[in-house]
């Protein structure tokens, strides 16, 4: 490389719009579809009414690729090539943080592949128009349960250890206290999504409304 | 009188860069306070393998011997260390010597690391001074940070952090932990904070500060103990300022 | 104007300064180093710089560190370069200030300096325990800095074998082995500058790094290039010891309050924790009184082995004394020796914050080396420069702890701009010397390696080198009867004998450490010879050099050079006078005030 480059580096770059996407806008997004999804364990009306909402926001499939399709192509797809030029090393030095590492790599992959599955079938097949009986419907199928579990597990693991990732990369969290401080974080939402998602799943295989009690209006 | 205590190493030895690696085995009598160097000089004094059978010395770098010069860095029972400071009594045996493997080998236990010298020349780790004439006293410096920076002074290049980086391998010429933090080190000083943007933007090319993912083994390895990660985040933190700056404004 | 070259051997302190010099004045620069440079044994210095810079209101100045170091180096260095270096101190300090080496701070944000043995100043800077390693660090950057530049071409991985002497005694280049390839090659230049460090393999187990073995001078020295106060070799009192390295417990420990002691009773067995105040005895607060815990490195040295071997007081009745810091504050400990305790720390497990160190003198630095003149490190051969650790000029009989890094940042200096002017003026240049002056010299080393390889003898290089190195340890470092000395020498003719007879049990030509080892030690038997028959000839005893037979400094009849030559494979020393034109000779005492 040339000494005198004045701009940072396409690559950098890259990397950089890798680690950000993850956060924003794909972990938001997954922060959100949680929590529209949690309507389940109010009831399925409420959960219906909700997606209704969803569906039918203007420009929907420009935002829908823009917010994210795109950004999960480019950060799975960017993620593989990243996973390619590294080399897990966890067997000779199984330290914390680099079984991490290695995780954030294989679920990385599990979520992307799930979230493909995913907007494939509740997305495409039901022509964007999904509702609590597809789901419900779905989850009847123990793979499709199964899968979804992993998914889910997968999927917020994959965030929670980002979200650490993304403090200490961007120098956010830069001392060894801070770096600790950001290691909880991520663990306490790794912790929480997979509780939430684990909970979805489940309202939805056994139609289970814990908050249905609060809905006044039949 | 009973069997003297054995030591039991296992070398992986390899005539050349282009020769096949092959193991050879030997047991040296033990003493107190005994190191990985100490056997390797026992091996230089006799060199015959367990088995009877005549050897070559085995071919190692080392120097100072008390772990500030940076040579004698191999894998030990598989971890990368240093053996001079590898007491035999705390490692498991048969103890196991390689070279290091994110560096090509010389032969035996020696390898070359002049990529870590090439990448302190890419990044400009150095204070770019007028000139050894007589200048006056150097800019004066906070005890607090002397003795933040002090630490990462200390590093000696032995490249370990970079061995037990899963980014470094042959796929991906990531410059390693050791060069970001003499980045932070020379972007810490009163003069050499003058030409921070230079350090960084080698810091933002190919193999750079980017390549991190965070699996954090180079702090672990570090025989100095210098504060590798953090150093990594706070250059993370300068570089991608400067390229926000650069880009907005550039 | 035609455009010299100049070469400097070594990496360390002295030749990368060197190096900066030479390359700041737009001349080419090759760099030899057996070691990428920043490995060099300029790491190991941990204590500190000296320069009188006054900055606690004691009225140091730079007269005082220049009486303090021809006193501490009892009057056998030539005075008026040691008064340059002193005076030069504090500018050198600035200059690697400027160079960003990470000096410890005061409040103001001011360099802060610590008190160092033989001295009652607060004059060494320091680095927290690792100014030697901070200050190479930061040459080697300035000296990358050039590199990348392309002033300076490293040669790191070779070793020196000899210099190339044309017919008319000059030197034209040196002829250097490629570790890897084992290749011999000549390199032609107008100037080397030799800066090689010390000479501890010599004596076995020392406190130098593995590739201190003198080689070099002592190949110069074979070559017709003079060798100047051998005999004076410092012992340093306090190391660790060890199987492979007598690892240094810097006199900073001292200076930052660490106390020497035995238990009064011989024999006690107690842990140290154990062991009463009243019970210890302090035996160098009690006998100096005045400098008490640091006294010069040969005073301490020799008490200690007066502690451990006449008194017999060593700890549990072994060669050991207690090196204490126990008393001092935790976070002083960790703030400004940090570095040394955690060696102790790493390798003897033990924590030397809670518990004593055990400690013991260990052969550390010759302050004898290559001759060189009273002004530009110039040797007697043209076109040969010494600096650093490996020429004489500096420190006479003993040197003071904290003075090396200084010498060898001054020595380097000065050489560099004085081989720059001497090639500028050369007439004719080394692009004029036959190119069969170079291949001779050439066919000369090949021919000895292929010798080394090809031979078959019984002796075990390492085997030889370890007999040296005791013989020379046990009769040539802290006390000397000439009997033994003399026995030393006929020893060494054997061992010589026996090198004839070795085999290096690698007989391949690819990154082969025992040939490599093998020529050194050729080398380093010739230089122990020198050492020793420079101190058999001294009947007296200065400094470092002590001999019971003659315990008194007999400045009638010595106070002068040793100056070894060698020609025809003999050793011949002569003496020439000190200039003691600065400073008139006084006793030299420790016990009372001066």
């Amino acid at each position: 490389m040339s000494a005198a480059a004045t701009r940072p580096d396409r690559s950098y770059l890259l990397r950089k719009l890798h680690s950000l996407s993850g956060i924003v806008p794909v972990g938001a997004f997954l922060a959100e579809h949680f929590w529209s999804n949690s309507y389940a364990l109010v009831g399925v009306a409420k959960y219906n009414e909700k997606s209704q909402e969803l569906q039918t926001i203007p420009f929907r499939v420009i935002v829908e690729a823009a917010v994210i399709w795109l950004p999960i192509l480019y950060h799975g797809g960017y993620g593989v090539y990243i996973w390619l030029k590294g080399k897990s090393n966890v067997s000779d030095y199984p330290w914390v943080g680099n079984w991490l590492y290695t995780l954030q790599r294989y679920t990385g992959l599990v979520a992307f592949a799930f979230i493909g599955w995913h907007v494939w079938t509740e997305r495409f097949l039901t022509q964007g128009k999904s509702t609590y009986s597809d789901v419900e419907h779905a989850l009847r199928n123990p793979y499709y349960l199964a899968f979804y579990v992993i998914g889910v597990l997968a999927s917020s693991f994959h965030l929670g250890v980002g979200i650490w990732n993304f403090l200490c990369k961007w120098g956010l969290a830069a001392t060894v206290q801070a770096q600790r401080a950001a290691g909880k974080l991520g663990a306490t939402v790794g912790f929480v999504f997979s509780l939430v998602g684990i909970l979805i799943v489940v309202s939805f295989r056994l139609n289970w409304h814990p908050f249905g009690h609060f809905v006044t209006l039949k | 009188m009973g069997e003297t205590k054995k030591v039991i190493l296992r070398v992986k030895r390899q005539a050349g860069p282009k020769h096949a690696p092959r193991w050879e085995e030997f047991a040296l009598n033990w003493r107190p306070a005994m190191n990985v160097i100490i056997c390797l000089r026992d091996i230089a004094e006799n060199p015959v393998t367990r088995d009877g059978k005549k050897t070559t010395p085995v071919t190692y770098e080392s120097n100072c011997l008390e772990e500030v010069c940076g040579s004698c860095a191999m894998l030990i029972n598989g971890k990368a260390r240093m053996a001079c400071s590898a007491l035999v009594d705390s490692l498991p045996q048969p103890i196991r010597l390689e070279p290091l493997s994110k560096f090509p080998v010389v032969r035996d236990l020696a390898v070359d690391r002049s990529f870590m010298f090439e990448s302190l020349k890419r990044v400009k780790a150095w204070i770019p001074i007028d000139g050894t004439y007589d200048l006056g006293e150097g800019p004066r410096m906070a005890p607090e940070t002397q003795e933040q920076a002090y630490p990462l002074s200390r590093c000696i290049s032995c490249g370990n952090c970079l061995e037990v980086c899963p980014q470094v391998n042959e796929n991906n010429a990531f410059v390693g932990a050791a060069i970001i933090s003499q980045v932070r080190l020379f972007n810490m000083h009163p003069t050499g904070a003058m030409h921070a943007r230079e350090r960084l933007e080698a810091l933002m090319g190919p193999g750079g500060i980017a390549d991190c993912a965070n699996a954090q083994n180079c702090v672990k390895a570090c025989p100095k103990e210098i504060p590798l990660t953090e150093s990594i985040a706070e250059m993370n933190r300068q570089a991608w300022k400067q390229a926000l700056l650069g880009w907005l404004f550039g | 104007m035609r455009e010299p070259k100049i070469i400097v051997v070594g990496g360390g302190l002295a030749g990368l300064m060197a190096t900066i010099r030479v390359a700041e004045a737009g001349v080419p620069v090759e760099l030899f180093s057996i070691v990428p440079v920043k490995r060099s044994h300029s790491v190991c210095a941990q204590g500190g710089i000296n320069a009188a810079k006054n900055t606690k209101g004691e009225g140091d100045s730079t007269d005082k560190h220049f009486d303090d170091t021809i006193y501490g180096g009892d009057f056998l260095a030539n005075q008026p370069l040691v008064k340059r270096m002193c005076e030069a101190a504090p500018g050198i300090i600035d200059l690697l200030d400027r160079m960003g080496v990470m000096f410890n701070r005061t409040t103001e944000g001011l360099l802060d300096y610590r008190r160092f043995g033989g001295t009652l100043y607060h004059r060494t800077a320091f680095a927290g325990a690792t100014t030697g390693q901070q200050l190479l660090y930061a040459l080697d950057e300035q000296v990358r800095r050039y590199e990348a530049d392309g002033k300076v071409n490293k040669f790191e991985g070779w070793t020196f074998l000899s210099a190339v002497i044309d017919d008319g005694g000059i030197c034209r280049g040196i002829c250097a082995m490629d570790m890897r390839s084992t290749e011999v090659k000549t390199f032609p230049a107008d100037a080397a500058i030799f800066c090689t460090g010390g000479i501890g393999a010599i004596f076995g187990l020392s406190t130098n790094s593995v590739v201190c073995t003198g080689s070099a001078q002592s190949a110069l020295f074979q070559q017709g290039v003079d060798y100047a106060n051998g005999e004076f070799i410092q012992v340093h009192p306090t190391a660790i010891p060890g199987e492979d390295k007598l690892r240094l417990m810097s006199e900073s420990a001292r200076g930052e309050g660490g106390r020497i002691w035995v238990p009064r009773k011989p024999g006690d067995t107690r842990p140290p924790n154990s062991i009463l105040e009243s019970e210890r005895f302090y035996f160098l607060e009690e006998w100096y009184p005045k400098y008490g815990n640091l006294v010069p490195r040969d005073i301490a040295t020799r008490a200690i082995h007066r502690v451990v071997f006449q008194e017999k007081l060593g700890i549990h009745g072994q060669a050991a004394v207690y090196l204490d810091l126990t008393h001092i504050p935790r976070e002083v400990l960790d703030r400004k020796l940090e570095g040394i305790l955690e060696i102790y720390e790493k390798f003897l497990g033990i924590n030397p914050r809670k518990e004593p160190m055990k400690v013991f003198p260990g052969m550390h630095y010759a302050m004898g080396g290559v001759w060189v003149n009273n002004e530009d490190q110039a040797t007697n051969v043209p076109g040969i420069y010494a600096a650093g650790e490996c020429e004489y000029q500096y420190h006479g009989a003993n040197r003071l702890g904290a003075n090396s890094l200084v010498s060898c940042i001054f020595g380097g200096g000065i050489a560099g701009p004085a081989a720059v002017k001497y090639a500028r003026g050369l007439a004719q240049g080394c692009e004029s010397t036959p190119a069969s002056a170079f291949e001779r010299e050439r066919k000369r080393q090949a021919a000895m390696n292929e010798a080394l390889i090809r031979q078959e003898g019984g002796e075990n290089p390492i085997a030889i080198w370890r007999a040296m190195g005791e013989l020379m340890t046990e009769h040539v470092t802290v006390t000397r009867y000439n009997k033994n000395l003399q026995q030393v020498d006929a020893k060494l003719r054997e061992l010589t004998d026996r090198f004839r007879r070795i085999n290096l049990s690698d007989h391949t030509l690819w990154s082969n450490q025992t040939l490599n080892f093998a020529r050194e030690l050729g080398n380093m038997l010739v230089l122990a010879r020198v050492i020793t028959l420079g101190a058999l000839a001294r009947n007296e005893s200065r400094g470092a050099h002590y001999k019971p037979d003659f315990p008194e400094r007999d400045d009638a009849n010595w106070l002068k050079t040793t100056r070894a030559n060698y020609s025809n494979g003999e050793i011949k020393l002569t003496y020439e006078p000190v200039d003691t034109s600065l400073i008139p000779p006084r006793p030299r005492r420790y016990d009372v005030a001066r």
